[in-house]
C-alpha cells in the first residue's frame, strides 16, 4: 500500500529545541488531540485545531529556553501532566494550563535531557546524570564525556530501575542505581533515544536510538548484557537524528517507525514479517525536524504524522486527503476557512507593518545622536560540524530561523571547500592573500531566498590545524552578521572508537616532564577531535582513535607527568611530536619527549593502504573506458565482441560513475598521505629525504604493491 | 499537477545543447539528438532560420567567427555584418522587426537588418537566447544566470550555482504568454514567468538536461514541450489546462500563501523585538568592554567610502583603491564586495587577521574592462571582541575608466595614433564627463577650453591624452584602438549624441591588420594546396589497395604485404597531412577574425550612421580584395575620397 500523506501547517512558536511537542492523549482513538510545544522564549503553549484554526488552550509566560518538554503522570493512568525543563528547573503545568511543580534542582548546568516516569525523573546536564523520586535526590552519577538524552526502561513492566544514558563518545550507558551495569558501543554519537513500541517491545527492554550520523539501531537491554537487534544505515547520507517515534500511520496494525532528522527528513519505516524495518515513505522538510509524533490533530479520524521544525513550526503530514470527493459545497466552505486565514494573517501583517515602520524611523533617529548607541539583535545559529566515517570529511551544517543572506567562510589553514547537491547558494571563491592576513580560504555563499540551512563540506589535511571561521548574516533588519569559530584539529581525521587491534605494530610516543593531568589532557583535547573538554575522572586514562581515512588506529594513555602515544602510522606520531612540542614551548614547559619507532609499521601502513589503493587505482581506470566502449557498443551495435571484463564494465558503468564521483581527489589523499609516511618515516631517522619524492610519485604512477615497499626500504 | 504524457530512454547519451524536432519525411516528427560528439560545420556556431526585414524569403542566418551571414534558399548570400567577437547564439525576434544575436564578449546585440540599434553588455559570456512574446527575449549566461530582456530593459534575471543548458519560451499553463522553460545542469527543468520570474513549474531529471525542444511528437495535434537529458532520458509534456488555472505544482497555493505570510510576520515580530532589545541596551550603562563583545557600538557610527587611483610600488601592481573606514574607534572585521565581472568569482572578500585590525581598509581592484561597475560592499563592523557584528551595506559605482591615473600631459610622449572629431558641447560638460568616468584626484582643476589632459593607463602604462579645442574639436590620442572606441561610445551616450563621425588614424594597429591580410592569403593557398595533396593521395590509395587486393587474390603474400606496409604508410601520410590542414585551418579562422574584429572596432570608433557606414565599405573592399580602399576607410570613414 502507498501512503500518501498531505502538508498541513498549523502555528509558528519560536525556535525550538530536540524534544519539545507532544501531543496530549486523546479521549478516545482517533479523536482530535491538543498539541504541546514549548520554544526557546520560554512559552509553553497548547493548543488545539477546530475548523482549520489554531485555539490556544494555554500559553505561559516567556521565562529561560525550555530545553525539554516531556508529559507524565501517575503510572497505568493517561499521561497528560506537561513538564518542561528550563534553565535548571522543571516545571509541571496540567493539561489545562495550571502550574502545579515548580521545582529547582541543585544542577550548576542548565537541564539538556529529561525523562519522566511517574513520580520518578531522569535529568541530565552536560555531563551529571541525577534521578529524583518525589523530587528527593537519588542517584547521581558523572558521566565521562556528554549526555545527549537519557530514558530508562519501563519502570511497570520491568522488576527494576534501568536508566540508559546516550553519550557523545558512541556509547549507550546503562545504570544501576549510580553505577554503571555496562556500556553498549553504537555506531556513531547517539542523539536519541526511545523504548521500542513506546513501551520497550515484547520484552520490555527494546530500546532504539539515532544517531548524530544519521544511523537507528535497535537493541535489547537485558540484565547482563545488550543484545543488538537491527540497525539501519545511512546509505542515503542524510541528516541525523532527532527525534523517533512509533505509531501505526500505515494503518496495518503495527506501529511503524516515525523518524525526524536535522537535515528536515521526515521517514516512515513499517516493519516486515521478519521485524526488520522497511522504509515506507520519506519527505523533505526545509528545516531540522525537532520533535515527530504520530496522532491526530487537523481533524477527527485522519491519521497524522506531527512534526516540530527548528524555526518553530507545527507541522502535520496527514492521511487526510486534501481534494475530497464530497459535494461542491463543502469544498466551498474548505476555501472560506482559508481565505478567512489568509485576511486575518494580512491585516495582522499590516499592522506589525506599521509598527516596525515607526520602529524603524526611532532608530534612524536615534543613529543621529552621538550618546546613543547601537545593540546586535542576536539570532540562534543551529550549527553542526562532523566528520563523515565514509568520506572522511567534514559537514558544516548552518540553520538560523529566519531566511539566510549571505555566509562567508574563512579558514586560516589549507582546506577544500567541496560542493554539496542539496544546497542552492551561490559559491564564489575569493583571491586570499595568505602571507599577511592568515587566510588560506575565502568563501561567499550568497544563499536564495528562503534558505534557512546551508550545508557544506569541508575537507581537512591532517597535520594542517587552525580555525575555521562562518559569517552567518541573516535577511533581517538591523542587518548583523555572527561568527561561528570551528577547530580543524591536527589529527581532523581521527575518530573516538572503543576497541583496537593491540597485534599491529605499533610506534609509541613518550612524554614526560612537569605537567599536570588537566594539561596532558588539554593537550589531546587540542590535537583530536570527540574528547571531552573536561578531564576525565581518574588518575590515568586511555583513549582510542581510529583514522577514518586509512583505519590505522592511536591509542593515548596519560596521567600526570607521563602521556604515552601509540599508533601503527608514523605520520600519526610525528604530527603528535610535532604539535605536542609546539604547544609546550608555548607553555614553556619542559618536555622529554622519546619516541620509539617499529620498522615493520611502515609496511603494515603500506598494507593497509594497498587494497584502498589498488581499488582506487582500478576504478579510475575503469571509469576512463567508460566512454570509449560505449562508443564501439554504438558502433557495433551489440557488446558480443568485446571480451567479458569490458562488457562487465558497461554493464555496471553508472554504478562506477557514481562511485567514482562520490570520492573526488581519493586518489590524490592518498598519494599525499604515503608521501608523508614516507617522509615521516625517515624524519624519524634524521634524513630529509624530499629529494626523492617525485621518484616515489613515479613509481605511485606505476603501482605496484612491492615496488614501493622495496622502495620504502631501500631509499 | 503536471505530469510528463510520455517518457522513454534512450541508451545513449545525447550531447549537451544538440537537440532538435524535425519533419524528416515531412509528415512524422522525429526528434533528433546528437547523441555523439558532433562536428561543428567551418566558423558557423550558431544558426537561424526566417524572414529579415524587406528581404522576401525566408533565410538562414549563419553566426560565425565574428561575423553574421544571411543566404536564402539558393545559397545567395544576402546579408552580412560583423560583430564584436564569436557569435554564440541567435535569435529572431519583433525587437521592432529585426534579427537579434549575441557574442562571446558578453554582449547582447540588437540587429535592424544590419545595422546594430541596440547593445546590452553583461557580465558572463552569453550561452543562449530564445524569443519569448513580442520584443521580449531570454537569454542564460554561462555562470548560470537566466533571465529576460524587454527591448533593452531587463525584466528580470535570477542566479544558480548550476549552468543553464537551454532555455526555451513554452507556454506550458495556457495562459497566451510564453514562459522560459530553463534546462539546468543538475537536471532541473523550471518553468518561469516571463513578468516576473516565478517558478510555475519544475520537474527533476537524474542527470543534466541536454535539450529543451518543442513539437507535436504525439502527432494527436498537440504540441509538447519536450525535456531531454544527456544521459538519453526524455520527458514530453502537454500544457496545462484551463482548469488547473495555472496552478501546476501540487502543494496548494493557499498554503504556500500562509506559509510565506507567517514568515514575514515572523521576520516582522523578530525585527521589532530587535528594536525593542536595542531601546533595552541604550537605557543601560555606557558603552563598556562587555557589550563591545556582544557587538554593541556607537548609534552614530558611520562609514565612509573613498575610490581613488594608487600607482603602487614595486610589490604590488597599480590598481584603483577602494578605501572604507569607519568614523570612530570601531574595527573593520571584514568587506564582502559583490561585484559582477571584475573579480574571479561573483565576489571578493577582505579579511585581516585579528592582528591587523583597524578602522579602515583598503580594498585595491583591478577591472580587466573597462566598464563601470556597480560594487555591492557588506562590511561588517564591530569591536576586536565582537562575535557580532554590524553590517553596513552601500553600493559604489565604479566609473568605466577606472583604470586610468591622471598625470601631467608633458611627461611622456604622446602616442602616434589618435582619433580627431568635432562636437557641440561646452568645455564644462566635458569636464563633466571626465568626472563621472574617471578617477580624478579631487583637487583637480581643469581650467576652460582648450585644455588637455593626460592619464596612463594602469594596466599596461599606454598613455591617453584627450585635447579639445575652444572650437569644440577633440583629439584622443591613444595606441589603443578599443579604448579609442571606448571613450567615443561613452562621450557619445554622455552627450546624446546620435551620428559622429571620426578620422582615426593608427600607424601600428593597421600596419599589423595589413600583415594579418597577407597572412589570411597564404593560408588560403596553403590551404588549397593541401587539399589537392589530400585528393591525389586518396587516389593512390585507391590503387594501392586494388593493388594489394590483386596480389591475395593470386596469393602473392609477399608483395600483398609490402601493399599494405605501403598502405599504411600513405595513411600515415595523410593522418599527417590533416593535421597540418587542421593547423593552418585554425590559424586561418584566427586571422579572419583578428579582421573581422578590425572593421568592428573600426565601427566603434564611430556613431550612428557613420558606423554603419564604415562597416558596409570595409566589407566591400574585402570583398573586392582592395587593401588600400580598406585601411583610407578606416582612416576617415568614407570610401569616396
Amino acid at each position: 500500500m502507498d501512503l500518501n500523506l498531505n502538508r498541513a501547517d498549523y502555528l509558528q512558536v519560536g525556535v525550538t529545541s530536540q524534544k519539545t511537542m507532544k501531543l496530549l492523549p486523546a479521549s478516545r482513538r482517533r479523536a482530535t488531540q491538543k498539541v504541546v510545544v514549548g520554544d526557546h522564549d520560554g512559552v509553553v503553549m497548547c493548543f488545539g485545531m477546530k475548523k482549520g484554526e489554531a485555539v490556544t488552550v494555554f500559553k505561559t509566560l516567556p521565562g529561560q529556553k525550555i530545553a525539554r518538554l516531556e508529559l507524565g503522570g501517575v503510572l497505568n493512568t493517561p499521561q497528560e501532566k506537561v513538564f518542561v525543563a528550563a534553565g535548571s528547573e522543571i516545571r509541571g503545568f496540567t493539561k489545562r494550563g495550571k502550574q502545579f511543580l515548580s521545582f529547582e534542582t541543585n544542577l550548576t548546568e542548565s537541564i539538556k535531557a529529561m525523562y519522566i516516569s511517574g513520580s520518578d525523573l531522569f535529568l541530565s546536564a552536560s555531563y551529571i546524570y541525577n534521578h529524583y523520586c518525589d523530587c528527593k535526590d537519588q542517584h547521581y552519577y558523572l558521566s565521562g564525556d556528554k549526555i545527549n538524552d537519557i530514558i530508562c526502561l519501563p519502570v511497570e513492566r520491568l522488576p527494576r530501575i534501568t536508566p540508559v544514558l546516550a553519550c557523545q563518545d558512541r556509547v549507550l550507558r546503562v545504570l544501576q542505581g549510580s553505577d554503571v551495569t555496562y556500556e553498549i558501543e553504537v555506531p556513531g554519537p547517539p542523539t536519541v533515544l526511545a523504548l521500542h513500541n513506546g513501551n520497550g517491545g515484547d520484552s520490555g527492554e527494546d530500546l532504539m536510538f539515532g544517531t548524530s550520523d544519521g544511523k537507528l539501531g535497535l537493541i535489547q537491554i537485558t540484565t547482563s548484557k545488550p543484545i543488538h537487534k537491527w540497525e539501519i544505515g545511512n546509505e542515503k547520507k542524510r541528516g541525523g537524528i532527532l527525534c523517533v517515534d512509533n505509531f501505526d500511520i500505515v494503518g496495518d496494525g503495527v506501529k511503524d517507525l516515525l523518524v525526524g532528522r536535522d537535515d528536515g527528513m521526515v521517514e516512515v519505516y513499517s516493519f516486515d514479517n521478519a521485524n526488520e524495518p522497511v522504509l515506507r515513505f520519506d519527505q523533505a522538510l526545509s528545516e531540522s525536524v525537532t520533535s515527530i509524533q504520530g496522532g491526530c490533530v487537523g481533524k477527527d479520524g485522519y491519521d497524522e504524522i506531527v512534526v516540530s521544525t527548528y524555526s518553530g513550526w507545527v507541522t502535520g503530514l496527514t492521511t487526510e486527503p486534501i481534494h475530497k470527493e464530497s459535494g461542491p459545497g463543502e469544498e466551498l466552505k474548505i476555501n472560506q476557512e482559508m481565505q478567512n486565514k489568509i485576511s486575518s494573517l494580512r491585516s495582522e501583517l499590516e499592522h506589525l507593518q506599521l509598527k516596525v515602520l515607526q520602529e524603524r524611523e526611532k532608530y534612524q533617529q536615534s543613529s543621529q545622536s552621538s550618546k546613543a548607541k547601537s545593540a546586535v539583535p542576536s539570532f540562534s545559529i543551529n550549527d553542526k560540524f562532523t566528520l563523515n566515517k565514509d568520506d572522511a570529511s567534514y559537514s558544516l551544517t548552518l540553520e538560523v530561523q529566519t531566511a539566510i543572506d549571505n555566509v562567508l567562510i574563512q579558514s586560516d589553514v589549507p582546506i577544500d571547500l567541496l560542493d554539496v547537491d542539496k544546497n542552492s547558494a551561490v559559491v564564489s571563491f575569493s583571491s586570499c592573500d595568505s602571507e599577511s592576513n592568515d587566510n588560506f580560504l575565502l568563501a561567499t555563499y550568497r544563499c536564495q531566498a528562503n534558505t534557512t540551512r546551508l550545508e557544506l563540506k569541508i575537507r581537512s589535511i591532517e597535520g594542517q590545524y587552525g580555525t575555521l571561521q562562518a559569517y552567518v548574516t541573516p535577511r533581517i533588519q538591523p542587518k548583523t552578521c555572527q561568527v561561528r569559530q570551528y577547530l580543524i584539529k591536527p589529527l581532523s581525521l581521527h575518530q573516538r572508537t572503543h576497541v583496537i587491534d593491540h597485534d599491529r605494530p605499533m610506534n609509541t610516543l613518550t612524554l614526560t616532564g612537569q605537567f599536570s593531568f588537566a594539561e596532558v589532557h588539554s593537550w589531546v583535547v587540542f590535537c583530536l577531535p570527540e574528547v571531552p573538554e573536561k578531564p576525565p575522572a581518574g588518575e590515568c586514562v586511555t583513549f582510542y582513535f581510529q583514522n577514518t581515512f586509512l583505519d590505522t588506529q592511536l591509542e593515548s594513555t596519560y596521567k600526570k607527568g607521563e602521556g604515552i602515544f601509540k599508533s601503527d602510522n608514523i605520520s600519526t606520531i610525528s604530527i603528535l611530536k610535532d604539535v605536542l612540542s609546539k604547544e609546550a614551548t608555548k607553555r614553556k614547559i619542559n618536555l622529554n619527549i622519546s619516541y620509539e619507532i617499529n620498522e615493520v609499521s611502515v609496511k603494515h601502513t603500506l598494507k593497509l593502504i594497498h587494497p584502498k589503493l589498488e581499488y582506487q587505482l582500478l576504478l579510475a581506470k575503469k571509469v576512463q573506458l567508460i566512454d570509449a566502449l560505449k562508443e564501439l557498443q554504438v558502433h557495433e551495435g551489440n557488446t558480443n565482441f568485446l571480451i567479458p571484463e569490458y562488457r562487465c564494465i558497461l554493464e555496471e558503468a553508472d554504478h562506477l560513475q557514481e562511485e567514482y564521483k562520490k570520492q573526488p581527489a581519493h586518489l590524490e589523499r592518498l598519494y599525499g598521505m604515503i608521501t608523508d609516511l614516507f617522509i615521516d618515516k625517515f624524519k624519524f631517522k634524521g634524513t630529509n629525504v624530499k629529494t626523492k619524492v617525485p621518484l616515489l610519485l613515479e613509481i605511485l604512477d606505476s603501482y605496484d604493491q612491492n615496488a614501493l615497499i622495496a622502495f620504502f626500504d631501500a631509499a | 499537477m503536471l505530469l510528463p504524457v510520455f517518457t522513454l530512454k534512450l541508451r545513449h547519451k545525447i550531447s549537451p545543447r544538440m537537440v532538435a524536432v524535425g519533419r524528416y519525411d515531412g509528415t512524422h516528427p522525429c526528434l533528433a539528438a546528437a547523441t555523439q560528439a558532433g562536428k561543428v560545420a567551418d566558423g558557423a556556431s550558431a544558426m537561424v532560420l526566417g524572414t529579415l526585414g524587406d528581404i522576401p524569403s525566408p533565410l538562414a542566418i549563419i553566426g560565425g567567427n565574428c561575423a553574421l551571414q544571411g543566404f536564402d534558399h539558393a545559397g545567395n548570400d544576402l546579408f552580412w555584418t560583423v560583430t564584436g567577437d564569436n557569435v554564440h547564439s541567435l535569435a529572431l525576434c519583433d525587437f521592432d522587426g529585426d534579427g537579434k544575436k549575441e557574442s562571446e564578449d558578453f554582449d547582447i546585440r540588437v540587429f535592424k537588418e544590419d545595422e546594430i540599434v541596440a547593445e546590452m553588455t553583461e557580465t558572463e559570456i552569453i550561452t543562449s537566447l530564445c524569443p519569448m512574446y513580442g520584443s521580449r527575449f531570454g537569454y542564460a549566461l554561462s555562470n548560470g544566470t537566466v533571465g529576460v530582456y524587454d527591448k533593452t530593459a531587463r525584466y528580470w534575471r535570477i542566479k544558480s550555482k548550476n549552468h543553464a543548458m537551454s532555455i526555451h519560451a513554452f507556454d506550458l499553463n495556457s495562459d497566451g504568454v510564453c514562459e522560459l522553460i530553463t534546462g539546468w545542469s543538475n537536471g532541473k527543468v523550471d518553468a518561469r514567468s516571463d513578468r516576473t520570474g516565478e517558478v510555475i513549474f519544475k520537474d527533476n531529471f537524474s542527470s543534466a538536461v541536454a535539450g529543451v525542444v518543442e513539437g507535436d511528437y504525439r502527432m494527436d495535434g498537440h504540441v509538447q514541450l519536450i525535456c531531454c537529458s544527456v544521459d538519453g532520458e526524455i520527458r514530453g509534456y502537454l500544457p496545462g489546462t484551463a482548469e488547473m488555472r495555472g496552478n501546476l505544482l501540487d502543494t496548494s497555493i493557499e498554503q504556500d500563501l500562509i506559509r510565506e505570510l507567517s514568515q514575514k510576520k515572523q521576520n516582522l515580530l523578530l525585527e521589532l523585538r530587535n528594536y525593542e532589545e536595542n531601546a533595552k541596551a541604550e537605557s543601560s550603562s555606557p558603552l563598556n568592554e562587555a557589550d563591545g563583545h556582544r557587538g554593541i557600538i556607537p548609534a552614530n557610527t558611520k562609514l565612509h567610502t573613498a575610490l581613488s587611483v594608487n600607482l603602487g610600488n614595486e610589490t604590488q601592481a597599480a590598481h584603483a583603491e577602494l578605501c572604507i573606514s569607519t568614523s570612530n574607534d570601531t574595527i573593520i572585521r571584514a568587506v564582502l564586495i559583490f561585484a559582477e565581472g571584475i573579480f574571479l568569482g561573483e565576489s571578493h572578500v577582505v579579511h585581516p587577521s585579528i592582528h591587523n585590525l583597524s578602522s579602515s581598509i583598503r580594498v585595491p581592484i583591478t577591472p580587466p574592462k573597462d566598464v563601470p561597475v556597480d560594487l555591492h560592499l557588506k562590511t561588517f563592523v564591530g569591536y576586536r571582541c565582537s562575535t557580532q557584528f554590524h553590517v553596513f551595506e552601500l553600493t559604489r559605482q565604479l566609473p568605466r575608466f577606472s583604470m586610468y591615473a591622471l598625470t601631467s600631459p608633458d611627461s611622456a610622449s604622446k602616442p602616434l595614433s589618435y582619433v580627431n572629431f568635432t562636437i557641440a558641447e561646452r568645455a564644462q560638460r566635458v569636464v563633466m564627463w571626465l568626472n563621472q568616468n574617471f578617477l580624478l584626484p579631487e583637487d583637480t582643476n581643469i581650467q576652460n577650453a582648450p585644455f588637455q589632459v593626460c592619464f596612463t593607463s594602469l594596466r599596461n602604462g599606454g598613455q591617453l591624452y584627450i585635447k579639445i579645442k575652444l572650437s569644440g574639436e577633440i583629439t584622443v590620442n591613444t595606441d589603443d584602438i578599443d579604448l579609442a572606441g571606448d571613450v567615443i561610445q561613452s562621450m557619445a551616450s554622455f552627450f546624446a549624441i546620435e551620428d559622429l563621425q571620426v578620422e582615426a588614424e593608427f600607424p601600428v594597429y593597421f600596419e599589423e591588420l595589413r600583415k594579418v591580410l597577407v597572412k589570411v592569403d597564404e593560408y588560403h593557398s596553403v590551404h588549397q594546396k593541401l587539399s589537392a595533396d589530400m585528393a591525389d593521395n586518396s587516389n593512390l590509395i585507391r590503387s594501392l589497395l586494388v593493388r594489394a587486393e590483386d596480389a591475395r587474390l593470386m596469393r602473392d603474400m609477399k608483395t600483398m604485404k609490402s601493399r599494405y606496409m605501403e598502405l599504411y604508410d600513405l595513411n600515415k601520410d595523410l593522418l599527417n597531412g590533416y593535421k597540418i590542414r587542421c593547423n593552418n585551418h585554425t590559424e586561418l579562422l584566427g586571422n579572419l577574425k583578428a579582421v573581422n574584429q578590425a572593421i568592428q572596432r573600426a565601427g566603434r570608433l564611430r556613431v550612428g550612421k557613420p558606423k554603419n557606414q564604415v562597416i558596409t565599405a570595409c566589407r566591400d573592399a574585402i570583398r573586392s580584395n582592395n587593401i588600400n580602399m580598406l585601411f583610407r576607410i578606416m582612416r576617415v570613414g568614407t570610401a569616396s575620397s
